[in-house]
């Protein structure tokens, strides 16, 4: 009986032309399995880095709010008194209502501190059958001997259940025990979370909040849900909102959408450089598929079983690199990758899990198998000619001349693909993303062009030049044009990727330094809670304190600062309360729309506000137009004095007097002191001098204004990791594709040095020569890369500010592109140099061997 | 043993009984076993033999390539170093022609026959200016501006034997240099080879399977199972 044929070929035949083939160029095969593998780590990182933050929050939310569908909760942190708790209670259709109070505090411990969300619960919490919190109720955790904590919050700060530790929270310290420590076999993923719970008793003692909480979680009566709104609704009047149980979820979205959006760009175009990086580790061996080609159709295989044994091939060598790439990738994940961002952790409760999806392997698998697929089959285009001998009759070596027709229809295409993005762009911001990725493609159509015309005009420069390798280096790159060109792609997608992402992700960073710069210059030294927060958390003075510190020499004035996050529809607000006196009320460096002077002017008279592009365009404001913000005291209307960016909070900031913010929110407690110092004071000497007075505690923390904003830098910069992270994936990426690409060529290229040898080039000639070659071929590809990069650098800053709201003004980053093609040069030619080194070496009698 | 003698000159090539043994596996192949071989500078030989029967390795000892088991290469009446400074220089006097003419694509043919120039520190230009006279030398003058890919197989073999010729070499070696060109080709590449060797007095050796080249070359010898034999069996020129 005859075995089973595809297309007339065996699977064994197939098996055994691979493996005759693998055994032919194993150096060949090994790189550009890895060349492919490295593509698909950087595909399947950015993937994983690009895995929003939500995922994680979601976890949270349905465990502590379980069967909860509605919510009633409180404006500001100052909370609402636990009464309404009953008031709930008491409407029809309300089956549980159960009270919660959070606070903002740091958790101090013999082994660290760490800024967690207290939770003050009760045990009716578990009748809502959370999905971690079932085991809550009576007779269950021990809510009343403490503080319980997630087992890696507890090992963070070196806590033991039974000892103590202290909070610092509202501007105070308190001493409290630790009840229980409760790890993932308990909790789930709510194990690494900064939170802490605590009966809700308990945490109103330690808060200094009697008699207060924040939320009422509610369960209504099967099909009453719409009565028992209505109920809520009645009793919040204008003072506090009626949500879902879940819209905690809904606002970490909108926070985190911007951010989102912008890793989404930054992956988009990473993937499409992973997936062309794989799709050049292959090219570079298309000079040898097609003598493969050639040779089986002169051994009279028919075209449809030569595709065959290609598809074959490649199947094979893209599903196992990209199987390491995967791998590759995971274990790079694991390396660059860690928390969530924390401009998110204070005002979200946020795990710091990964999220390893396997969709995101499957994609980056897929991405490397349909690299290697088609770059596998791109030679299979000379089965069109009837003379299959031609491409073993071309001189030099066999499959590497590229045609000029073929040149300048790639740089034509490349041109239209250009124009197309540059459209897309502007006409359709939201596909910037597409954009980007179009540019990443247009780089490698135009390099062949570029290719032949830089080579040309440095071979006519170099006509006259004596004892250099550098005439033999551009001879001999363009003798192997094929195997040159898919270097130099490989070197300008690297730096495309590089220069775009750096480029945008520095935009942002100096956008964000200038803002917080303007934010925090208003006064000399400030004094905060001292977390990783945008100046939110609310603290109570040491009795008499305030005078002791008006009264200390080197100070000037003394101003209560305000501020706070404020849940408006789908957005939690950063709400920044200046008092009048402020040297300046809007970072000016931030107005998008508006007369600084009159803004100031406005705002500081008060009535007025300062809000953000994003909040303008859900309203549908305008310069004039009145604001009706939700607050504590009920619905304040207030008028648009200035549009400004997000200020670096990605739902948008609202900036008002700290009059109206006292008048609005009933609180006359500060987020922050802001103090002017004398001229020429000593502002760590005034420094210690307000902290003393503020009686030493570790509750307050008093920073100069660079101190602050050096935090702030941090912060904007740790909110911005993921960018980092798809950046830095992406160098690695691209100096390994680099390297491995050099190494491929040079492993192809022992039988032509060897020639040379015997055409009487030494050793020493032919390793400058191969140093040379690398680095023209690297600056080609550097320089196209870096002209391209630099563009959708340009396209992707423009995108962020339209479509996220961070301030991202545009900057030429010309150093920054030399920095990086010099950087992946460098890496490039060290690895390069001893391989490079001992290829040079080669015997010339190997030219007779091939 | 087996000699071919011929007056060796102050700049002839001269093997005396050269033997390179390999092993292959387990077996022993005596690819060149005690062969003498004598050329005359201007005097050009031919090298016949099977496939298999050590004809490159006796090339590769002729230029240096490969060091003898016994026996001495001498050329200019001083053994033919292996490797070194002297060696590196050699390189520059000992040309070599094989039927892969390693010519670059895009290159012209002007600019093929001159990179071996390069290797001698000369610019560009002056490797130009040198080659130029050896492309109207083997006909190639109307197409030295020419990318080496647009030129026919044989204009290919003539453009790397200006290349050969450029630097004005001392010895001339051609492993199978009309292997791949129609008879007619062959002839030309063949009657070339010899002028140039007879005119400019190079020794050239010669490994062919060319029926052709018994015709023009001074002499032919047949190289079977590593030894070297006067004439040409009448089975390899295909007589028999």
């Amino acid at each position: 009986m005859r075995s089973p044929t595809i297309l007339g070929v065996r699977p064994t035949v197939l098996l055994g032309l691979y493996r005759w083939r693998v055994r032919a160029h194993p150096g060949k095969e090994l790189l550009a399995a890895a060349g492919v593998a490295v593509g698909v780590a950087l595909i399947f990182g950015v993937l994983v880095a690009n895995t929003s933050m939500t995922r994680s929050a979601g976890d949270l939310v349905r465990s502590i709010v379980g069967s909860a569908q509605l919510q009633l909760a409180a404006r500001s942190t100052d909370g609402m008194p636990a009464g309404v708790a009953d008031q709930v209670a008491a409407v029809p259709g309300v089956r549980n209502a159960v009270p919660v109070l959070r606070v903002q505090a740091t958790l101090v411990g013999p082994g660290g501190r760490r800024p967690v969300q207290v939770m003050g619960v009760t045990p009716a919490l578990a009748e809502l059958d959370g999905t971690r919190t079932q085991g809550w109720g009576r007779g269950g955790l021990p809510l009343a001997q403490g503080l319980t904590l997630p087992a890696t919050v507890g090992r963070a700060v070196g806590a033991e259940p039974g000892e103590h530790v202290r909070l610092l929270i509202g501007g105070e310290e308190r001493a409290v025990v630790v009840g229980t420590l409760l790890g993932s076999d308990t909790i789930g993923t709510l194990d690494g979370m900064p939170i802490a719970v605590a009966p809700l008793a308990l945490l109103q003692v330690l808060a200094g909040m009697s008699d207060r909480i924040s939320q009422v979680l509610v369960q209504t009566d099967p099909d009453r849900l719409a009565e028992a709104r209505r109920g809520l609704e009645r009793v919040a009047g204008d003072r506090l909102d009626v949500t879902a149980a879940d819209h905690e979820l809904r606002l970490l979205e909108t926070t985190a959408r911007p951010n989102d959006l912008s890793t989404g760009l930054f992956a988009a175009i990473s993937a499409m450089v992973g997936f062309l990086l794989a799709f050049n580790a292959i090219l570079l061996t298309v000079p040898e598929r097609r003598r493969w080609i050639a040779e089986l159709r002169m051994q009279g295989w028919a075209a449809r079983q030569i595709v065959l044994t290609l598809l074959f091939d490649a199947l094979v060598l893209g599903l196992l690199a990209s199987g390491l790439g995967v791998l590759l990738g995971i274990v790079l994940s694991r390396t660059l990758f860690d928390a969530v961002p924390a401009y998110l952790a204070f005002a979200f409760p946020l795990g710091t899990q990964q999220m390893l999806t396997a969709g995101a392997v499957l994609v980056a698998i897929a991405g490397g198998v349909l690299a290697t697929v088609i770059a596998s089959l791109l030679p299979t285009l000379d089965l069109r000619s009837p003379r299959p001998d031609l491409v073993l009759a071309q001189p030099g070596e066999a499959g590497e001349a590229l045609r000029p027709a073929v040149t300048k229809t790639l740089a034509l295409a490349g041109l239209a693909t250009i124009a197309l993005a540059t459209l897309l762009a502007m006409l359709a911001p939201p596909l910037t993303v597409a954009s980007g990725v179009l540019l990443a493609a247009a780089t490698l159509l135009l390099i062949p062009a570029a290719f032949d015309i830089s080579t040309r005009l440095l071979a006519r420069a170099l006509a006259g030049v004596r004892r250099s390798v550098l005439p033999l280096a551009v001879v001999e790159l363009r003798a192997a044009a094929t195997r040159s060109i898919a270097v130099a792609c490989v070197a300008a997608l690297a730096v495309y990727g590089c220069v775009a992402i750096q480029g945008a992700r520095s935009d942002l960073i100096r956008g964000l330094d200038r803002n917080f710069g303007d934010y925090l210059e208003t006064a000399d030294l400030w004094v905060t809670t001292g977390g990783d927060d945008l100046t939110t958390n609310s603290f109570r003075l040491p009795a008499g304190a305030l005078a002791t510190i008006e009264r200390l020499p080197q100070v000037r004035s003394v101003r209560r600062y305000q501020g706070g996050l404020l849940d408006v529809e789908d957005r939690r607000l950063w709400v920044i309360a200046r008092p009048a006196e402020d040297r300046a009320m809007v970072p000016a460096s931030q107005l998008l729309a508006g007369d600084l002077t009159a803004a100031t002017d406005q705002l500081r008279a008060g009535g007025a506000v300062a809000i953000s592009q994003a909040i303008a365009d859900d309203r549908q404001l305008a310069l004039g137009d009145t604001l009706e913000l939700p607050t504590p005291a009920g619905i304040a209307h207030l008028r648009v004095a200035a549009v400004t960016t997000n200020l670096g909070w990605p739902p948008g900031a609202v900036i008002l007097n700290a009059t109206d913010y006292r008048h609005w929110w009933r609180s006359h407690a500060p987020t922050a002191l802001q103090i002017d110092l004398q001229p020429r004071a000593d502002r760590a000497l005034a420094a210690r001098a307000v902290h003393a007075a503020l009686g030493d505690t570790p509750a307050l923390r008093v920073q100069t204004a660079a101190e602050r904003t050096a935090q702030y830098a941090s912060l904007s910069r740790q909110g911005l990791r993921s960018l980092q992270q798809i950046a830095t994936l992406l160098l690695i990426a691209a100096g390994l594709a680099v390297a491995l690409a050099l190494a491929a060529a040079l492993s192809q290229r022992r039988p032509r040095l060897a020639w040379l040898k015997v055409d009487g080039f030494s050793s020493g000639q032919l390793w400058r020569s191969v140093l040379a070659e690398s680095t023209l071929v690297l600056l080609l590809g550097g320089v196209a890369g870096g002209l391209t990069g630099l563009y959708g650098h340009l396209l992707a800053s423009r995108w962020l500010q339209i479509a996220t709201g961070f301030p991202a003004p545009f900057s030429l980053g010309g150093l920054e592109v030399a920095a990086t093609v010099g950087l992946l040069a460098a890496i490039a030619l060290t690895t390069i140099a001893i391989p490079g080194w001992l290829a040079a070496r080669v015997p010339p009698r190997a030219t007779f061997q091939g | 043993m087996t000699a071919a003698a011929a007056p060796v000159g102050s700049a002839g090539l001269e093997l005396r009984d050269v033997v390179k043994h390999y092993r292959a596996g387990t077996e022993l192949v005596r690819a060149v076993d005690g062969v003498s071989l004598a050329l005359a500078p201007g005097e050009v030989v031919a090298l016949y033999g099977p496939s298999g029967a050590g004809k490159t390795t006796l090339l590769q000892l002729a230029a240096g390539l490969l060091a003898p088991d016994a026996g001495e290469v001498l050329f200019d009446g001083r053994p033919v170093p292996t490797s070194g400074e002297r060696h590196d220089r050699l390189r520059h006097e000992v040309s070599v022609i094989l039927q892969a003419t390693h010519l670059a694509p895009r290159e012209s043919a002007l600019d093929n026959a001159s990179v071996r120039l390069l290797a001698t520190g000369r610019s560009f230009r002056e490797a130009r200016r040198l080659a130029r006279p050896w492309l109207e030398r083997v006909g190639l003058e109307e197409r030295a501006d020419q990318p080496a890919g647009q030129l026919s197989m044989g204009e290919r073999q003539r453009v790397a034997i200006a290349r050969a010729l450029a630097s004005d070499p001392r010895l001339l070696l051609a492993d199978e240099p009309t292997a791949a060109l129609d008879s007619a080709r062959s002839r030309e590449i063949l009657q070339l080879l010899v002028d140039v060797g007879h005119h400019h007095r190079i020794p050239v050796l010669l490994v062919t399977h060319d029926p052709a080249a018994v015709d023009v070359v001074d002499r032919a010898h047949t190289l079977r199972d590593g030894s070297l034999l006067d004439g040409v069996d009448a089975t390899l020129l295909g007589l028999a």
